[in-house]
């Protein structure tokens, strides 16, 4: 079964992905996210997307994992290709199905002439869903092949303010408790006769009924956790200490060189690519650049 | 008497004309006959043309002369017009012509015929004969086809048709307006109409392989690539006029040479990006045969002003907040007691383990099932609950930069469970913060004296900055992720999800912060 915990908790073994610093798991997945958004050919995104699936075979991620994977990339993808069939706005463009005739009373108008399925539309939504997968994948992989401790340390690591990364710990260790509060509350209120799936105001009530107690277990819990943390001098000193040291090793090193010098290369091609098709900036020496972008980015 | 005789004598010889200049026809005339008109030489025609034939006299005399003219077609061409012309050319330097309808016949059979003009001059009573001749081929559609080529053609030009290395070849740049240009032309009054803007011209280089001169006509058509058919945004109407009118060229091409055109191309503001079917088509004068076309495809790239701005603003507002947060991060956190801190992480929980975690799935399968109408259902999760959060976190803590911590742990959280660190969710997560905080701040529901529990004001407020987060969402989805979105779509989401929704939860949420001060108390 496929539920909170397969999404939300890490896979711990001794892999090359489980064994990379976390900050540079974060620069990487930073750096691909640019990768992502600045490419516009499809095989090339395809390959991306192909290198960053190849993670998961590296850290060797169980059936449960590859499984919430595949659901998760299989809706993402579907949803894009659902919305782009609808809404794609570039010729040509071939109705296969009409959903609302634009002579349809009140809605033909409402939607300006009609709601149609394209068959480019299909293709195109398949294509740009390679580029969300490519960066939920990625993202799904640091987070499943690293502790949130590491991460948070990762983050302290990368000068994010300790103020914000002790906020971040504590919401993350307090995520098991307060999930089973959740879970908790909404079967009392069930006991109590009511359906939270129930829609309209239903959902409204149902919200408040089971955020009311939860909440309210939070605010109690806030001046007891408050004062413990106080008592072990937080925020007395502006620098402090950690137990475990981050380290990059050298391939950690060599997988963020490479990674920041492909997305800086790779933006700033595309960047002068389109530059260079905007009108607003040409010249000459850079047309084996501008045969790069046109050809393979 | 003798006197008188002399004074005669003196005035006659005074007022005598002069003796009149002897008349050279060829050299005191000039006599044109071009067939078809334009055409210096042997002309070249197609069974089914109407062409005309023009014919110029002009006069170097210093006197009367009466010219009669006659034009002698050969059997079988159809002359639309009398042969036989009269006028009179009383001064020199002047001139008389006229064109002459004449008509091919489909039928009439290949080769070459001679065309002759004749024209009669009178002068004093003497009757001078000038002729002229010319050959006007008639040729077969295949043979006019081979000699006829298209040997370039060059999207987008400049106005002389060549092409031009700072822009990518056969591509076109869709542009919407500037903002900025359309409001400087509506300050200076300048109410230029977008569709009269001319946007780019293509080069047509054609060549002619044969040996006689050949008018032609170039126009071109840019056709749906599956279809064919014509899309009319690359053609529309031009101060009323259709723009066919407007999108020609004619040249003479002379045997043996080649020639370059130019010819506007014009793009309306409703032209959609894509992949289209360039068609060029050469006619020659008079008729209405294509006797060359030549295909290109040609590119299309559409590029919106409002979304790229939005995203750009967005995103630097984004950065910049971040930064300033980095850079003040200890004056910013002071502020915030530790329990205020514990309490926003705790929110921040909530929210994630509330929404976030199974929208993960939820959202996904909504969309997979709802499609792009996955907001109505989506929203009411999403929204309502987070609101719901915000505004009682606001409640609890009315200070300015709990929204914005709020946000952060949220964003942070998902980055590391479920890996959602995106550009998106940054963008939009900056972007509602910082809109929030303001409009909070200025509302007067965070700061000095906070008067949170106003549920309208926080209702508006909060669906004003969700809103205007989403209408940015939209955005960068279109700019960075490359989706399309219609606009009613866009305004039906930003409505129900960014304001009604939100309102709905924040309303309530000032009702949950309500209770839950109570229990802080």
């Amino acid at each position: 079964m496929i539920g909170a915990r397969s999404i939300a908790e890490p896979t711990i073994k001794d892999t090359i992905i489980h064994r990379m610093d976390p900050r540079a798991k974060i620069l990487v997945l930073i750096s691909t996210a640019f990768v992502a958004v600045t490419l516009d050919n499809p095989k090339t995104m395809f390959l991306l997307f192909l290198i960053v699936l190849s993670g998961f075979a590296l850290a060797r991620m169980p059936a449960i994992k590859l499984k919430t994977l595949t659901l998760l990339l299989v809706l993402l993808i579907w949803g894009t290709i659902y919305s782009q069939a609808l809404f794609y706005s570039q010729l040509p463009r071939t109705v296969i199905f009409t959903i609302l005739d634009p002579d349809f009373p009140v809605l033909g108008w409402l939607t300006n002439g009609g709601l149609f399925v394209y068959e480019e539309g299909l293709r195109h939504g398949a294509i740009q869903g390679l580029r969300s997968a490519s960066i939920l994948s990625l993202g799904l992989l640091m987070c499943w092949t690293t502790d949130s401790r590491d991460m948070l340390n990762g983050l302290v690591g990368l000068r994010v303010p300790y103020s914000v990364a002790f906020m971040v710990v504590t919401a993350v260790r307090f995520l098991p408790i307060i999930i089973t509060e959740v879970v908790t509350v909404v079967t009392v209120q069930r006991l109590r006769g009511f359906n939270p799936k129930r829609f309209g105001s239903g959902i409204v009530k149902t919200s408040l009924n089971i955020l009311t107690p939860t909440l309210s277990n939070c605010v109690r819990r806030t001046g007891t956790l408050a004062v413990s943390i106080q008592s072990r001098a937080f925020r007395a000193n502006p620098d402090r200490t950690y137990l475990k040291k981050l380290k990059f090793s050298e391939l950690d090193k060599a997988m963020v060189t490479v990674c920041i010098f492909a997305a800086i290369s790779i933006v700033t091609i595309k960047l002068l690519y389109n530059m260079y098709t905007s009108g607003i900036y040409y010249t000459s020496g850079l047309r084996p650049v501008y045969a790069i972008a046109r050809g393979y980015l | 008497m003798k006197n008188i005789v002399f004074f005669f004598l003196v005035l006659m010889l005074a007022i005598q004309p002069a003796a009149a200049e002897e008349f050279k026809p060829e050299d005191m005339t000039t006599f044109m006959l071009q067939v078809p008109h334009g055409v210096e030489g042997n002309g070249l025609a197609v069974g089914g043309s109407n062409l005309s034939a023009y014919l110029f006299f002009e006069s170097y005399y210093e006197g009367n002369m009466n010219v009669t003219m006659e034009l002698d077609f050969p059997e079988g061409f159809v002359l639309r017009d009398t042969p036989v012309h009269s006028f009179s050319l009383q001064t020199e330097y002047e001139d008389w012509y006229r064109l002459v309808d004449f008509y091919v016949p489909a039928d009439i059979s290949p080769g070459t015929y001679n065309i002759t003009a004749t024209a009669v001059v009178e002068v004093e009573g003497n009757k001078h004969t000038i002729v002229r001749g010319t050959r006007l081929k008639v040729a077969s559609r295949e043979e006019i086809a081979g000699e006829i080529a298209v040997s370039g053609l060059t999207v987008p030009s400049d106005e002389d048709g060549y092409g031009d290395h700072s822009h990518p070849a056969s591509t076109l740049v869709i542009r919407e307006t500037s903002p900025a240009l359309k409001k400087l032309l509506k300050v200076t009054d300048l109410q230029l109409d977008r569709e009269e803007l001319t946007s780019t011209y293509i080069g047509v280089e054609l060549t002619n392989k044969g040996d006689s001169t050949v008018p032609v006509i170039i126009t071109y058509d840019v056709l749906d690539i599956k279809t064919e058919e014509p899309v009319k945004a690359f053609k529309p109407a031009i101060m009323g006029m259709n723009a066919d009118t407007l999108c020609y060229a004619t040249v003479t091409l002379s045997p043996g040479s080649s020639s370059l055109v130019s010819l506007p191309l014009y793009i309306s503001e409703g032209a959609m990006g894509g992949e289209y079917l360039l068609r060029v088509k050469v006619k020659l004068t008079g008729s209405d045969w294509v006797a060359v076309t030549k295909d290109q495809k040609i590119t299309a790239i559409s590029r919106k002003w409002g979304p790229i701005i939005i995203t750009l603003v967005s995103s630097l507002l984004g950065l910049t907040a971040v930064s300033l947060f980095f850079s003040r991060s200890k004056e910013i956190m002071d502020r915030f007691k530790t329990r205020n801190l514990v309490l926003i992480a705790l929110f921040g929980t909530v929210s994630f383990a509330a929404i976030n975690l199974p929208m993960t799935i939820l959202w996904e399968l909504s969309h997979a099932v709802f499609g792009p109408f996955s907001f109505l259902f989506t929203g009411l999760f999403h929204e309502i609950l987070l609101y719901m959060l915000i505004a009682s976190l606001v409640v609890l803590i009315p200070k300015p930069g709990v929204v914005s911590l709020f946000m952060m742990v949220r964003f942070l959280l998902g980055g590391f469970i479920t890996g959602s660190f995106t550009p998106i969710t940054f963008i939009t997560l900056s972007l509602s913060a910082v809109v929030l905080e303001v409009l909070m701040y200025a509302a007067g529901i965070t700061g000095k004296n906070p008067a949170p529990e106003n549920r309208f004001r926080m209702g508006v407020i909060c669906g004003i900055a969700d809103m205007a987060s989403g209408y940015a969402s939209f955005s960068v989805w279109m700019v960075l992720y490359r989706l399309f979105y219609s606009d009613w779509y866009i305004m039906a989401n930003i409505l129900i999800d960014g304001f009604l929704y939100t309102f709905i939860g924040a309303w309530f949420g000032i009702s949950l912060g309500n209770r839950l001060k109570k229990v802080a108390e």
